[in-house]
């Protein structure tokens, strides 16, 4: 017969465990998110002790503040840029690499490569890549396509290009990785049936796969859009947000106001509006795939 | 049924994680030391090794034998920032190198130091005074920009340094026409595309009233106004007639010095620092002048440094302060600042033989203008004095000079920075 205390450890199970989670779900993650939801209510400023309260004034302003307006189209175009071209080629990556030989294993691991390394690091790598003297002005100009170089970084709109291409580069290493998961999930016996019933690699592709990797599409896309909202690390160190704030994005914008400006209280009504965009983005694009997924 | 609430914690967490990062703060009483130490923040540069960082510390440190000093590093350049996130999260630091002291001192954060041992030491003892209170020791100073110049291009085109504006326009011109570019510009780094247009403001505008920053203050002057317009408008004159290099807003300052130094380029309008990053072997190859002004006279565009300021909540103010005093008379300190960041030195009763640096010509040229009679305002967006720009807009200035580079609309783009000013001044 188990002692009492074996049957209250049993009876505990691993609730202790989940315990410390919500702890520090708490501490680090709903505590902080309160306490700038109360801020972005006053006009606190970093340096300062106090604060005073100025109801929706902060939010008021985010109505009429231009460059988070710019903020936010640069943002949304990198998510929508990112989001599509992370999630085509990541499948198209996928497809090719579902091999189990030692060389695609090896081949995954690589692609893998950018989504292991920090922003930072990624930023810094670009950086040196698209300046001005960088490593693709000087292979484009040994081949004798270009006879000057160009401003990759240098020209708001080539800089958008950019920032849109490396973060695509980063997330389409996770997207392989999600879609390369979902089709090894995909048995083989229903891309048997479907070869006997006549479909083409077009038909088993939009009949066999989509269907049966659209959970993992949901994932992958979803994930994407949120990682790409909150844009901030590869764009402070490849663009510092220039030229002239082109590739500023909201996150970028949003730490600029409180450590630049010391408009705490402004910005964390930013944060708060990005949150709900967020929240929100996330919750459509979600129903959106879902209902998708029953329709396949 | 299960995947889409847990997609969704996701979500909230990783959005809320933003919010956290971007906007969570802690109590604001400031002290990073105690307990027998003290931090210092630092900054890293390819002149201001780590290595200096660390002899200058332990030489200071000699003079607070039991306190420990800890070194924290700012992650980059922006040092002000940094210290402002450091303030956030209850972590100032006891004592800090090279920021913006305007901000933190209008909140109570820095100690004056004592006027007695400013006016001992110091040759411009209030050069750093805000509101007749200096939080930063005057040890040193700047020329921002000086014109440097490439003698062997110059005289390949027979060009002489410029004295007026109109000649200055000669020259770029003269020089596009040779193929050459004209002028160098760090427009990758937005602090560094400034500088060119901070040169032109000061020489023109605070170049004919010393007192423009401080009206702005007290909103007798605007940036809309003609004095101001005409300014910037030479800048977009120079933009337009092809004085940059196309691709300069994505040009880093490393590459910007190299380009010049390698004779890519024929001028480059720099802080003197720069005169650090001349080779002393190739230093004859280069000379310097100022910015013609608007009237034809000489105005240098000046601005006093210095490194250490001392946090008013640090947990022993007197320990930090001896060190702080003590690493800005070093004149060991001092020599290395003047051969590798072209540094003025201002120290009172110390001969410049004593720092045992090693000048070139160009330095020497450069440090003429600072101790010749001469008239030296203070150079826009670049002080640490009463005419620092408001929070916010050195940045929005920065960025100004590189949105011009694409917009002709010169008065719209100083209407939107009057409106800056205003709210940032608030």
């Amino acid at each position: 017969m188990p002692s009492r205390s074996l049957r209250t450890g049993r009876s505990l199970g691993l609730a202790p465990v989940a315990w410390i989670a919500v702890i520090l779900y708490g501490m680090f993650l709903l505590y902080p998110l309160v306490q700038s939801l109360f801020l972005s209510f006053t006009d606190k400023n970093p340096l300062q002790a106090g604060s005073a309260f100025v109801g929706l004034a902060n939010y008021r302003e985010l109505l009429s503040d231009d460059r988070l307006l710019s903020s936010l189209l640069f943002t949304m175009i990198v998510v929508v840029a990112v989001t599509v071209v992370a999630n085509t080629v990541g499948l198209l990556l996928a497809i090719v690499l579902n091999r189990s030989s030692a060389n695609y294993r090896v081949m995954r691991t690589l692609i893998f490569i950018p989504q292991v390394l920090s922003g930072v690091i990624v930023g810094f790598i670009w950086r040196s890549i698209l300046t001005q003297n960088g490593l693709l002005n000087s292979a484009l100009a040994q081949v004798g396509l270009i006879d000057e170089p160009v401003a990759w970084l240098g020209d708001s709109q080539l800089a958008v290009l950019s920032v849109c291409t490396v973060v695509s580069w980063i997330t389409i290493a996770f997207a392989t990785v999600v879609y390369t998961a979902s089709l090894q999930s995909v048995p083989q016996e229903l891309y048997e049936a479907a070869r006997m019933d006549g479909a083409g690699v077009l038909g088993r592709f939009r009949h066999v796969t989509l269907p049966m990797i659209a959970p993992g599409t949901t994932i992958s896309v979803v994930l994407c859009l949120i990682t790409t909202l909150k844009l901030y690390d590869v764009v402070a160190v490849l663009t510092g947000g220039g030229p002239a704030e082109s590739t500023q994005s909201t996150a970028f914008y949003l730490i600029s106001v409180a450590f630049t400006d010391n408009r705490f209280g402004y910005a964390s009504s930013i944060a708060m509006f990005l949150l709900a965009l967020t929240a929100v983005v996330s919750y459509g694009v979600t129903t959106l795939l879902r209902r998708r997924e029953t329709n396949l | 049924m299960k995947r889409g609430p847990a997609l969704m914690t996701a979500a909230t967490g990783l959005a809320g994680a933003l919010a956290l990062t971007g906007c969570s703060t802690s109590a604001t009483s400031a002290g990073g030391g105690g307990g027998g130490g003290l931090t210092f923040m630092t900054f890293e540069t390819p002149a201001l090794t780590a290595t200096f960082w660390d002899t200058s510390i332990a030489e200071a440190q000699k003079e607070v034998p039991d306190t420990k000093i800890k070194k924290i590093v700012s992650p980059d350049a922006d040092r002000t920032a940094y210290a402002k996130q450091l303030q956030a999260s209850g972590q100032f630091p006891d004592i800090l190198s090279s920021v913006n002291p305007k901000d933190f001192s209008a909140a109570g954060l820095l100690k004056p130091f004592d006027q007695k041992w400013l006016d001992d030491n110091f040759t411009d003892p209030d050069g750093n005074a805000i509101d007749g209170k200096s939080y930063i020791p005057p040890t040193n100073s700047q020329v921002i920009p000086m014109i440097f110049y490439n003698k062997k291009i110059f005289a390949e085109n027979g060009i002489e340094p410029p004295t007026t504006w109109d000649e200055f326009v000669d020259v770029v011109t003269t020089l596009k026409k040779a193929g050459v570019t004209p002028v160098e510009m760090a427009g990758g780094e937005p602090w560094s595309a400034a500088i060119p247009l901070s040169g032109i403001i000061t020489a023109d505008v605070l170049g004919a009233d010393p007192e423009w920053i401080q009206k702005r203050y007290k909103n007798e002057v605007k940036f809309t106004d003609p004095g101001m317009t005409a300014a910037v408008g030479k800048y977009r004159q120079l933009i337009d007639a092809g004085a940059f290099d196309k691709g300069a807003l994505s040009v880093s300052y490393a590459d910007a010095n190299k380009q010049f130094l390698d004779g890519e380029s024929a001028m480059y309008p720099m802080g003197s620092w720069f005169i650090g990053q001349i080779p002393a072997a190739a230093a004859k190859d280069y000379g310097t002048f100022l910015l013609p002004s608007a009237t034809g006279k000489p105005i240098v565009p000046f601005n006093t440094g210095g490194t250490t300021a001392v946090s008013a909540k640090s947990s022993n103010v007197a320990d930090a302060t001896k060190f702080a005093q003590a690493w800005s008379l070093s004149k060991a300190n001092l020599k290395t600042l003047i051969e590798t960041d072209g540094a003025f030195p201002m120290l009172k009763n110390v001969p410049f033989e004593e720092f045992g640096a090693k000048v070139t010509p160009v330095y020497t040229d450069g440090f003429k203008l600072v101790t010749e009679d001469n008239t030296k305002v203070s150079a826009f967006g670049q002080v640490n004095n009463d005419d620092a720009l408001p929070p916010g807009l050195v940045e929005q200035f920065n960025s100004l000079a590189q949105k011009l580079f694409t917009s002709s609309d010169v008065k719209d783009e100083l209407a939107s920075f009057d409106a800056g000013w205003d709210k940032a001044a608030k």
